[in-house]
């Protein structure tokens, strides 16, 4: 209630009074033509504490549903209730389970829909609104939530390995309204003109900030597989995107490097001896220096400079820079 | 183009728009498009100066938070390669802090200072690079419900991140803050929070009314509370933090009168020996009636104003005694001298009494009161020219004096009224021989309590709890509370009430038996518990609030010191057998309002002997009045003899 009348006063002071009032009449007309759009999803969960229900959907007038792969889906009986309150029964078309999209079917026709190839994409600071069925609030025929907020960043989610713990790994729209909730994955990121242009993805900690990170999947990565699944081609896991071990990857050892040793979960990479002609060596490396970045990424412990060296193929160049003192070095180790 | 003229051109724009379109549906789509193209112009204009903060090495948890590594943000704020941010970026003590500038370019940056009060920190970059420093918006010109956008340059390098939302309150914290109800976490603490045209209005920090360090007010992270500094303001501190010079809250060296913090006015209870406002002239029972011009009709007004002051700020305080109006210009001190307790060496009756005064009820050897020839029985009514009705109210004009003052007691023996000068002593912890009686016989309760061995159940909590009320409870004596935290795994309920029966019996003492929440091992968080059940035990039995204490055994111990520390609000203090608080926690300071007490016992081979010590020495270095029992060789809990000594040691708490 608060919040709503704080909003209520934002809109006056900026705009002034008339603007409140019609501006709040343009979003309610482009809310009224989304929701029907949106559908809740149903299927497996209810035990420890896993929510059996999530949102969805309809990206055609006969009844397809795009959503995301969750073990909601991992049911032998999946329902979808639409926003007029029909409840029908879906068939799980197929899953992508590296984007983890799902698609399902509903047996019905004359569905209003969100048309995938006119799927917009949106600038950083565009106000956006997001549709879902957040903790399952809406029942029946009430139609879903509405957020409203702005595109916070566009960011890839494999800009650090580890960070975020999804196996998506591509763009996202970061979003400063609380949109990922429980319930709200598969719920739909509009412009505020209702074009559709995102996927609420699930809920999802940032490992290193260890906060909770709001975002959607932009349609434009998601339209392919989309049409893959519809044609029977569902992806197998592909490990392709996924970070690839070399057999033969770089070491420590073979680098000519010795760390201090690694007492805390957070040693920071200090050298502590560098092997003569070795490629450290050669390098010019000495003891003391700090390691910050390896080709580009930064290593804030011993143990994560160690896993980073294992991802690069020995034939690779390895480009370090460290801090001497108060100067940061780059070199080259290594390559051809 | 000057600022105001930006402004018109600006609302009239809005103006325009507003007349032109508002009938009509499509126009309000143009306000929101406007406006959308104003949130991205305000975050494109103020990024020039928004720089992204990497660290390396250090910890991971802070104060039992865990705190991300991810990259943090900055703003510049001197063109000479000063970065502003939050002190919450840099809780982890890194080995290293790297700033890349929003052309892309990394360098190497030095902690120059921190602002204790502000929890900002300040850095120092060498670049070659122009570094443009923002426009600032001040205070007097933010409005409630205007647009704020919060940006930091963590997700993206190439293009910062921002968050919008609405100013909420101009000041906040102590009047240290601004609040707004954007999205704030660490993803932009260190950022700055602008206006609708890219004025930075403050530094994105969190902030908690309470608690203290760097990461107090971080578990409010996007919950539609974020602090700002506002910098227009802050902005001449800034040669301070250069000049590698720390910013540190400003302390007056007062004590407040308890009470009511929203009603009450502000009076002086006690000025700190060589504080600012001893200093100053100010004295005990001085009423503050203004600060800096600003009046003060509470007390919770009197924190307001002093709030955002730091440490070498000059003050004008104006206070009533009695009549007089007093003038004092004091400077704010960042550090006052331990408090030390005064003691006359007494230990008042507990009876009330149909006459006013406090009658003694026993002399500590070789007290002040005892040199002056004072006697059990006597009553005292006057301290120097205070009348005193109680107990509570010689304690209370007793804080006004420090140890090696003069002061003049006024007391009657029989029927003759007589006066003694004494020199007031430091605050004693001895222990004491046999004492004689608190009070009288007591008329019979109104109703009877329930005593013995009681099941203490708290709602939504999992501990198991059992209270010792003894047999000989009467409602009419103010009782002692000891919180007995036993070895975990060796808690057999039966041995324990055994062995407390008879403390509890002899000393008017009621025992707590607490169980940690899961069966092997105390943890921090059992601290919430205990404290709910010693609010439920004084709730129903009439417990005096001077004398409650948790003890233990060690590992106990050490959870009887995590719990006092926890809770100093409500425990006055640990008796610890063979057990020292864990190596990094915080000492409690000595405080006028309230006496802390310390029972630490240990053998004279005890492998902990020298962690005790060292805590005994730096408790005492703070004014906190300790005694060491003599346990004997080995190690060891304390025996029938000693506990029954320490029962009246429990006893004499409320000695004066």
């Amino acid at each position: 209630m608060s919040m709503r009348t704080l909003y209520a006063c934002v809109l006056v002071t900026a705009c002034g009074l008339g603007a409140n009032i019609s501006q709040a009449a343009s979003y309610a007309d482009t809310i009224a033509t989304v929701q029907p759009k949106l559908v809740k999803i149903y299927g497996a969960g209810g035990i420890r504490g896993l929510e059996a229900y999530q949102s969805g959907l309809l990206i055609s007038a006969d009844g397809y549903v795009l959503t995301v792969w969750s073990y909601v889906l991992d049911s032998d009986v999946i329902t979808v209730t639409l926003d007029d309150g029909r409840k029908l029964s879906a068939e799980l078309v197929g899953a992508d389970p590296r984007l983890e999209i799902a698609v399902l079917k509903l047996k019905a026709t004359e569905l209003p829909f969100f048309n995938l190839d006119a799927a917009i994409g949106v600038d950083v600071g565009a106000r956006v609104l997001a549709f879902s069925n957040m903790f399952g609030v809406a029942t029946g025929n009430e139609p879903s939530s509405v957020l409203h907020g702005v595109v916070s960043a566009k960011t890839e989610l494999t800009a650090r390995r580890g960070v975020f713990r999804t196996t998506y790994r591509g763009p996202v729209y970061v979003l400063d309204a609380m949109t990922n909730n429980p319930g709200a994955a598969g719920g739909a990121l509009t412009d505020r003109q209702g074009r559709l242009t995102g996927l609420l993805g699930k809920e999802l900690r940032n490992a290193q900030s260890n906060v909770w990170l709001n975002y959607a999947l932009p349609i434009e990565e998601l339209v392919a597989a989309v049409e893959d699944i519809k044609a029977g081609k569902t992806r197998p896991r592909s490990a392709a995107d996924d970070v690839k071990r070399p057999v033969d990857a770089h070491s420590l050892a073979e680098l000519g490097l010795a760390l201090v040793p690694d007492v805390l979960p957070k040693t920071p990479p200090f050298i502590d001896r560098v092997v003569r002609d070795s490629p450290a060596g050669k390098a010019g490396l000495r003891p003391d220096d700090l390691v910050l970045f390896v080709n580009g990424r930064i290593v804030n412990s011993c143990r994560m400079l160690a896993d980073e060296l294992a991802t690069l193929d020995r034939l690779e160049e390895v480009r370090l820079i460290v801090q001497r003192e108060n100067d940061l070095v780059e070199v080259v180790l290594g390559g051809p | 183009m000057n600022m105001l003229s930006q402004r018109t051109t600006w609302l009239a724009s809005a103006a325009l728009i507003v007349l032109a379109c508002a009938p009509v549906a499509c126009g309000a789509d143009d306000v929101g498009a406007e406006e959308e193209a104003a949130f991205k112009a305000a975050a494109l204009s103020v990024a020039p100066s928004v720089v992204r903060i990497e660290t390396v090495g250090g910890t991971e948890k802070v104060d039992d938070v865990l705190v991300g590594t991810g990259p943090t943000t900055g703003l510049i704020v001197d063109a000479d390669g000063y970065i502003l941010s939050s002190a919450f970026n840099f809780a982890q003590k890194p080995t290293s802090i790297l700033v890349t500038l929003p052309s892309g370019q990394r360098t190497a940056a030095k902690i120059v200072a921190r602002d204790d009060s502000r929890m900002m920190v300040l850095l120092k970059i060498e670049s070659e690079e122009k570094l443009p420093v923002p426009t600032f918006g001040s205070r007097d010109e933010m409005a409630v419900g205007q647009w704020t956008i919060a940006v930091g340059r963590t997700f993206d390098q190439a293009l910062p991140n921002l968050s919008v939302g609405v100013l909420s309150a101009k000041s906040r914290v102590w009047g240290k803050a601004i609040q707004c109800d954007a999205k704030i976490s660490p993803a932009n603490y260190g950022g700055p929070l602008v206006d609708i045209r890219g004025r930075v209005l403050g530094i994105l920090v969190p902030l908690s009314p309470q608690g203290q360090g760097e990461v107090a007010g971080a578990e409010w992270y996007d919950s539609g509370i974020g602090f700002a500094i506002p910098l227009a303001e802050w902005l001449p501190r800034l040669e301070t933090l250069k000049q590698g010079g720390d910013l540190q809250p400003g302390l007056m060296g007062v004590s407040l009168k308890k009470g009511d913090m929203n009603a009450d006015p502000a009076v002086l209870v006690a000025c700190a020996a060589n504080g600012p406002a001893a200093k100053a002239g100010l004295k005990p029972q001085d009423k503050i009636i203004e600060v800096d011009g600003t009046q003060i009709t509470r007390q919770v007004e009197f924190r307001h104003a002093l709030g955002p002051k730091y440490a070498g700020d000059v003050v004008r305080v104006v206070a009533l005694r009695g009549e007089e109006r007093i003038e004092a210009e004091l400077e704010l001190a960042a550090e006052l001298a331990p408090y030390a307790h005064p003691f006359i060496g007494i230990l008042p009756r507990r009876d009330i009494g149909d006459q006013p005064g406090v009658v003694v009820r026993y002399i500590f050897a070789a007290s002040p009161a005892a040199e002056a020839g004072l006697q059990a029985g006597d009553r005292i009514t006057k301290l120097v020219d205070l009348e005193v009705a109680d107990a509570a109210a010689l304690a209370e004009a007793l804080a006004a004096h420090a140890p090696g003052a003069k002061v003049s007691l006024t007391y009657t023996r029989g029927e003759e009224t007589r006066s003694a000068e004494l020199t007031l002593a430091k605050l004693s912890a001895a222990m004491v021989p046999e004492l004689p009686p608190a009070h009288g016989e007591l008329p019979p309760p109104e109703a009877q309590a329930n005593v013995g061995v009681l099941d203490i159940k708290i709602p939504e909590e999992q501990n198991e709890c059992a209270a010792l009320v003894p047999e000989n409870y009467h409602p009419g004596a103010p009782h002692a509370l000891l919180v007995v935290l036993a070895t975990p795994g060796n808690y057999d309920r039966d041995q324990l009430v055994e062995r407390y029966r008879k403390l509890c019996h002899e000393h008017e003492t009621i025992v707590l038996l607490p169980r940690p929440a899961d069966a092997k091992r105390w943890d921090v968080a059992d601290a919430a518990f205990i404290r709910k059940a010693i609010e439920d035990v004084a709730a129903h039995y009439n417990i005096d609030r001077g004398r409650i204490l948790t003890s233990g055994y060690q590992v106990g111990g050490a959870m009887a010191f995590v719990t006092a520390f926890a809770e100093p609000e409500l425990i006055r203090g640990v008796v610890a057998i063979e057990a020292a608080p864990p190596a990094r926690a915080p000492l409690p300071e000595s405080d006028p309002a309230r006496r802390w007490w310390f029972y630490l016992g240990a053998a004279q081979k005890s492998k902990t002997l020298g962690a005790i010590r060292k805590v005994a020495e730096r408790l005492e270095e703070l004014e906190h009045p300790v005694v060491y029992p003599e346990l004997g060789e080995s190690s060891r809990d304390l025996n029938a003899d000693e506990l029954d000594g320490l029962g009246r040691w429990l006893d004499s708490l409320d000695r004066l």
